[in-house]
């Protein structure tokens, strides 16, 4: 297998920004940083060499579009409608959700070894930091009260599939990888007007208090 | 047989350089503040200054207030001899040395503490369980990023541990080599009690960690203190930098100039990050060092995964 600087570089970038952003908890912050990471995600496609066709370009222009510029650009419409600018500590505590994401990227690698997928053709580091990046997301999505830091963790997660769908991005027909932004597109859509909703309901956006009654 | 001439001279620049990185960091943050700032050899005129003052006892102190700053102007000066600067050869190696160097490093934090303890004041007590905290958080990140170079050198001995894995050879070694030099920067940062962890600058505030240790001690004592914190960052950010030095020549003279050099960057370096950056609340200061910590496994990971 050739070593690839580049694509590996790139890979432990969005997992290291996956980890900055379990510690962050300023929410313009936590919204440049999935910025961020999408990015990189949307370069991957170039740096895995090979040629470069219409479907790659497709990928990484739809990538760029929808989660580097437009769901960003929605997030900072909710935080600023909804005038909320930090997260509260996670339910975990910040220490305590880095070293379980280092423990996450250590049983990723463990996974990554006993997936007889496919043949990797560039990286080996390709398919433990898809895992990584899908559990540090997960992690976000169930460790954080507020809604829209919920909804980056669910992007994340997004991000890590999107690395697992390059490496079958020779034999996915492009159809799949459309619907699926369709997919995001709406779930962010929707995810966005109920962010709304609750605020205009309850004059905050803690979930966790979602379960209380009212009054 | 090692020469003579080299160990001499590094032995040289190691007491005579290391104060004046501290000036360089100190002129970088008052560029950046817009002030004049105190000359760059400022340390050596405090040195000097306090070396010929008498120093103040307290009555409730005993014999290990007094050694501690020796004890740990010696141990940092010992650890100087272990790792190789730039292209200057450690005089002293062998397998497992890098042991000897971290619990050379935590013998002089120990006595530290203990001299702290031993003044009997809350305020120093209060400082020296800050330290002794967070210094066992970068304990475990540093022997992480140790351990990522043993996996990548596949040796135990310091020198060929730094001098293996150097910048000609990163692209062999990949993401690991960017993480193990980010995570090692932020231990540097920790371990010398730089900006975003404690300020230096500041005494008398309660938020400080290793000033307050230091506070009770006077005269040549605190002349000791001071120069064992140069020698101690010129030991820690060393290492960094003969990492990161991308050549050496055969030139002994010609490689202490590129040392100097490389070290006076590294000080550029940390007076930016100490001005672009505020010092953290003191109860992020442990998320921050796991961060590191962490940084320095996903390397350990990596590098294990392709060793």
């Amino acid at each position: 297998m050739m070593i690839n600087n580049g694509l590996d570089t790139a890979l432990a970038a969005i997992v290291i920004l996956a980890i900055c952003l379990l510690g962050s908890s300023r929410l313009g912050l936590i919204i440049k940083l999935f910025a961020l990471q999408s990015l990189v995600v949307s370069a991957i496609p170039f740096l895995l060499g090979g040629d470069l066709g219409i479907h790659k370009i497709i990928i990484a222009a739809g990538t760029f579009l929808l989660k580097v510029v437009f769901i960003p650009s929605m997030l900072f419409w909710a935080v600023r409608h909804v005038s909320i600018r930090r997260d509260t500590p996670s339910l975990l505590g910040v220490s305590l959700s880095l070293l379980l994401a280092g423990f996450l990227v250590g049983l990723s690698f463990f996974l990554a070894a006993q997936f007889p997928l496919v043949k990797i053709t560039f990286s080996d580091l390709l398919i433990p930091s898809a895992f990584s990046t899908l559990f540090i997301g997960f992690l976000l999505l169930i460790s954080r009260n507020k809604a829209i830091t919920q909804v980056v963790g669910y992007l994340v997660m997004e991000n890590g599939i999107v690395l697992f769908g390059f490496l079958l991005l020779e034999t996915t027909p492009l159809v799949v990888e459309l619907g699926i932004f369709l997919d995001i597109f709406v779930g962010v859509f929707i995810m966005g007007i109920f962010i709304n909703h609750i605020q205009n309901e309850f004059d905050h956006t803690d979930i966790s208090q979602l379960t209380a009654l009212k009054g | 047989m090692v020469e003579v001439f080299p160990v001499i001279l590094r032995f040289a620049v190691c007491v005579l350089f290391s104060p004046f990185i501290l000036g360089v960091i100190g002129k970088t943050k008052a560029f950046f503040a817009g002030k004049q700032g105190p000359p760059l050899l400022q340390l050596y005129y405090d040195i000097s200054k306090l070396i010929q003052k008498g120093s103040v006892y307290s009555r409730t102190t005993t014999w290990i207030f007094r050694a501690a700053p020796l004890v740990s102007w010696a141990a940092v000066l010992i650890a100087s001899l272990l790792i190789p600067l730039g292209g200057l050869k450690a005089p002293l190696q062998f397998a497992g040395d890098v042991i000897l160097f971290a619990y050379l490093l935590a013998l002089a934090r120990f006595f530290t503490i203990l001299a702290a303890m031993d003044t009997g004041s809350s305020f120093e007590g209060m400082g020296a369980s800050r330290e002794a905290a967070f210094s066992c958080l970068s304990e475990a990140a540093l022997f992480l990023n140790f351990a990522t170079l043993v996996v990548l050198s596949k040796s135990i001995s310091l020198s060929r541990m730094i001098t293996e894995c150097s910048w000609d050879s990163w692209v062999r070694l990949g993401p690991s080599f960017i993480l193990i030099i980010v995570s090692y920067f932020i231990i540097l940062l920790v371990e010398n009690a730089r900006i975003p962890i404690d300020d230096p600058a500041t005494h008398l505030e309660l938020t400080m960690i290793h000033e307050v240790m230091v506070l009770d001690h006077s005269g040549p004592d605190f002349a000791f203190i001071l120069y064992a914190g140069a020698i101690k960052l010129f030991v820690l950010g060393g290492v960094l930098v003969t990492f990161l030095i991308p050549f050496q020549s055969r030139n002994v003279v010609l490689n202490t100039v590129i040392l100097c050099a490389a070290m006076t960057g590294l000080a550029l370096a940390i007076g930016v990050v100490e001005s672009a950056m505020a010092r953290l609340r003191l109860n992020r200061v442990p998320s921050f060092i796991i961060g590191s910590f962490v940084l320095a496994l996903f390397g350990l990971i990596i590098a294990l995964s392709r060793a």
